[in-house]
């Protein structure tokens, strides 16, 4: 809109000040890209302060914030060409409201997020649309516990040297975990740093029951077929990742070493005694 | 536990502001990891043997104190947070929010001084801590200063973000506001005459 095309008759106030506001909406939303900040409405105005909860352990009494729009203001914002600020706009629906929600409500949160990419990772399913897609939200909160839970494991049934054990099994499986995602990532594959950490992590679960039951029972046949059985459970849940992030020609050479690692595990889970 | 943070901190020439904490028990929380986490490894190395305890506990209250001030103290004590997320083309956006201005003014200035001064003050003790493991060449307790490193300088990246983008944006609205205002105020005066 420009003001030199603008006929002699000039406009009254009340519009001029609605095309402000337009011009005002459209250099706005133009310039915040993703990873500007974008200011957040507190859900309702009368509150004098913060809602908080008065204990971070307690479930709250407040009411759930309302969901509203996001933050951009009253007139709703003109059709976007950019597909990306598309993305963030629908992308932005909740949370506006995270900043101001219960504590409560964010722990039920992330351990109700663990538990949804444990089953998405661990219990297989020939049918799922896009492995790609399923670590969408990654967190690192799972394969924490998985690795220390086996370093635990592998040190208690260790006689001799226990917190070498401990310490060489979690930075065997914190530094392999990052050598393989910098493995998949060299050859070309397509999947974020922390999605691939978040992936082999969780892979670790069924090995984390292998072990676990090789410590309560001391057979070493029971143990080999134990082990081989939850590697090939471990295997299989990482296999399809691993093998749509990169490409056809190359999904071997992605694939062999997690493979490696896991025998690796393996082997350790079996020789400790 | 937050007289003893004040204690330390106001021996190195900082004065905190005069005014109360409004949130006294999300600074209790925001500081209790922390201090647990430095508390018990200082302890437990000078009087324990097991290596093992040392680093499952220590790491543990270390990764509860990433969660307590991402979560709950950023939000809380200085209305900021961050987080990561990937769109629908398999890209990682990292994501940045903050209150809006009025609500940033109504801040606490004490709780808002604890929460930064404490976040930076327990980076700098966990390295001193590790240059201290270093010497001793004792390569597993490095593991232990470098996992809680690392959590804590994440915290401090991203809110230090949070915190330039914030100030960034309100700068740049302020300046939009002004800029228009005066755009119509010119306009208004050229169409009465």
């Amino acid at each position: 809109m420009s003001y030199s095309e603008r006929d002699t008759v000039p406009l009254n106030q009340s519009s001029q000040s609605d095309i402000d506001e337009i011009e005002n909406l459209i250099n706005y939303t133009v310039q915040s890209g993703p990873a500007t900040v974008l200011p957040a409405r507190p859900p309702s105005p009368p509150r004098a302060s913060i809602p908080v909860s008065s204990s971070p352990f307690l479930p709250s009494n407040l009411p759930p914030p309302p969901q509203k729009p996001p933050s951009v203001p009253a007139a709703s914002p003109p059709p976007s060409t950019n597909g990306q600020q598309q993305s963030n706009m629908t992308g932005f629906g909740s949370p506006p409201n995270t900043l101001t929600e219960p504590v409560w409500d964010t722990v039920k949160r992330d351990l109700s997020r663990i538990v949804s990419n444990l089953k998405l990772v661990v219990i297989p399913n020939p049918f799922r649309e896009d492995p790609g897609k399923a670590l969408r939200d990654w967190d690192l909160w799972g394969p924490f516990f998985f690795i220390v839970f086996l370093g635990l494991i592998l040190s208690w049934s260790a006689s001799v040297k226990k917190s070498e054990v401990f310490a060489v099994a979690f930075a065997l499986l914190a530094t392999g975990a990052i050598i393989l995602t910098l493995n998949v990532l060299l050859l070309g594959g397509h999947i974020i740093f922390f999605q691939s950490l978040s992936l082999l992590g969780y892979c670790l679960f069924p090995l984390d029951i292998g072990a676990l039951i090789c410590m309560l029972k001391d057979n070493v046949i029971l143990k080999i077929v134990v082990v081989c059985l939850t590697l090939a459970w471990s295997s299989w849940a990482a296999y399809p990742f691993i093998s749509m992030a990169v490409n056809p020609r190359r999904k071997a050479l992605a694939l062999y070493p997690v493979m490696l690692m896991y025998v690796s595990v393996g082997f350790l889970i079996i020789a400790i005694d | 536990m937050i007289s003893l943070y004040n204690i330390l901190l106001i021996s190195f020439c900082v004065q905190p502001p005069g005014e109360n904490y409004a949130n006294p028990r999300i600074c209790f929380f925001h500081v209790l990891f922390k201090a647990g986490a430095l508390a018990f490894y200082i302890l437990s190395a000078l009087f324990s043997d097991s290596f093992v305890i040392i680093f499952v506990v220590t790491v543990l209250l270390a990764a509860l104190d990433f969660w307590v001030v991402k979560n709950v103290s950023g939000r809380i004590l200085v209305g900021l947070r961050w987080w990561n997320e990937i769109d629908d083309n398999g890209e990682s956006v990292w994501k940045f929010e903050c209150l809006d201005q009025e609500s940033l003014a109504r801040m606490n200035k004490k709780d808002s001084w604890l929460f930064w001064w404490t976040l930076y003050l327990t980076a700098v003790v966990w390295i001193f801590f590790g240059i201290f493991s270093l010497i001793r060449f004792q390569a597993d307790y490095l593991l232990v200063v470098g996992v809680c490193l690392t959590l804590s300088i994440a915290n401090i990246v991203g809110f230090t973000k949070c915190r330039k983008d914030a100030k960034k944006q309100i700068q740049q609205f302020a300046s939009q506001t002004i800029a228009n205002r005066f755009t119509s105020t010119i306009q208004s005066a050229f169409s009465v005459v």
